[in-house]
C-alpha cells in the first residue's frame, strides 16, 4: 500500500513537472511573422521552413539574456552551415538600445525587432529571455522560459537532434 | 445391411449439405466485397463533399460574398520603388500591416499579385488609406500615402493597390482603383 502511494505521489509530481514545463504552443505550427531585422531587411519566419530555427525572444533590460546570448551566438555559428537558423526577437521599445547591446556582445546571429509586441503575443512570452525551438516542418518542438548555466546544453542537443530528423 | 449403407449415404448427403450451406453463409461471396468496397468509396466521397461544403460555409459565414471586401497589393516594374511594407487604413482604423521581404517584393516585381488583407464592410461609403514605405529613386527612404473613397453595394468587392513606375518623372506613383 506504501508502495503504491509513492508511485501515484511520483506520478502526479512529474505529471505536474511536465505540464508546468511544457507550453501550449509545443507540437503546434510556430505562428508566422515578419520583422524588420538589424540589418534593415525584412525577415520571415515562414521563409526558413526546411531549416531548424531558434527564436530567441531578449530585451536590454533583461540579465539572463545577456549572459545567453552569446552562448546562442556560438551555436549558430557552429550549426548554420549545416541548416541551423537563429532569431533573436528584441521586444524593446527603443530599437537603438538593442542595436548598442548587440554590437558591445558582438553577435552575428540576426536580431529582429518586435516594438509592437505583435510577435511576443503570438508567442505567449511572459518571461525573460524566452527560446522556442522549430523544426524543418514548421512545428514548434521546444520552449524554454527564462535561462540558467547550463540551458545551453539543453539547446544543444535538442538543436543537434532536430538537425538529424 | 442395405439398410445400414443407404442410412450411411443419407447420412453423407446431409453431412455435406450442411457443410456447404454452412461455407455459403459465412464466406461473403465476391458479390458481397464489390458492394462493400462501393459503399466504402461512396462513403469517402460523402465525406470529401461535406469537408468542402462545411470549408465553403466556413467561408460564407466569416467573409459573406456581400460584405466582403478584398485589397490586393501590385507592382508594375518597380525601377523607382522597392517597396518595404504596406500599411492599409479602412474608415480611421488601421487594418493591416504587412512587411514585404526580398522574396516577396521580388515575387510582386516578377508579376505577381498579393492578397494583403480581406475584410467585411457593410453597404455604403467607406474610405481607404493605404501607406507605401519602401527606397524610393536614389535609394532614398520613401513613404507615400494614397486614399480612394468608395461605395461599397451589394456584393463582393475587390480593391487593388497598385504601385506603377512614372517613367517622365522617374517618380513611383500609388494608386488605389477598384476592379469592376
Amino acid at each position: 500500500m506504501k508502495i503504491k502511494n509513492f508511485v501515484l505521489g511520483l506520478l502526479i509530481t512529474v505529471f505536474a513537472a511536465t505540464s508546468l514545463a511544457s507550453s501550449k504552443l509545443e507540437g503546434q505550427a510556430a505562428p508566422d511573422f515578419a520583422l524588420k531585422s538589424s540589418s534593415g531587411e525584412n525577415l520571415r519566419l515562414s521563409e526558413y521552413r526546411g531549416d531548424v530555427v531558434m527564436i530567441n525572444f531578449w530585451a536590454t533590460w533583461c540579465g539572463p539574456c545577456r549572459q545567453e546570448m552569446p552562448l546562442l551566438d556560438e551555436l549558430y555559428e557552429r550549426y548554420e552551415r549545416v541548416g541551423f537558423n537563429l532569431l533573436g526577437v528584441n521586444i524593446d521599445d527603443d530599437s537603438r538600445r538593442a542595436m548598442q547591446m548587440i554590437e558591445e556582445l558582438g553577435v552575428d546571429f540576426p536580431v529582429l525587432f518586435d516594438a509592437r509586441k505583435e510577435v511576443s503575443k503570438l508567442y505567449d512570452v511572459d518571461a525573460m529571455p524566452v527560446t522556442v525551438l522549430v523544426d524543418r516542418e514548421g512545428t514548434v518542438r521546444y520552449v524554454h522560459q527564462g535561462y540558467k548555466p547550463g540551458y545551453e546544453e539543453k539547446y544543444l542537443d535538442q538543436v543537434r537532434s532536430l538537425l538529424r530528423e | 445391411m442395405t439398410k445400414n449403407i443407404m442410412t450411411l449415404i443419407v447420412a453423407a448427403m446431409l453431412v455435406f449439405s450442411a457443410g456447404a450451406m454452412a461455407q455459403d453463409d459465412d464466406a461473403p461471396s465476391r458479390e458481397d466485397f464489390r458492394s462493400l468496397d462501393q459503399d466504402v468509396q461512396s462513403l469517402k466521397k460523402e465525406v470529401l463533399d461535406l469537408n468542402r461544403d462545411l470549408f465553403l460555409l466556413e467561408e460564407e459565414l466569416l467573409f459573406p460574398a456581400n460584405s466582403q471586401v478584398a485589397f490586393f497589393v501590385s507592382l508594375d516594374v518597380g525601377e523607382y520603388f522597392e517597396l518595404d511594407s504596406v500599411s492599409i487604413t479602412i474608415d480611421g482604423k488601421e487594418v493591416a500591416n504587412y512587411l514585404y521581404t526580398e522574396r516577396e517584393a521580388d515575387a510582386l516585381m516578377r508579376g505577381g499579385v498579393h492578397r494583403v488583407h480581406m475584410a467585411n464592410l457593410k453597404t455604403g461609403d467607406h474610405e481607404v488609406i493605404a501607406v507605401f514605405v519602401g527606397k524610393g529613386p536614389h535609394v532614398r527612404d520613401y513613404r507615400r500615402g494614397a486614399t480612394l473613397n468608395f461605395d461599397k453595394g451589394i456584393g463582393a468587392k475587390y480593391v487593388e493597390l497598385e504601385i506603377t513606375d512614372r517613367v517622365k518623372k522617374q517618380q513611383p506613383e500609388f494608386v488605389i482603383k477598384e476592379w469592376e
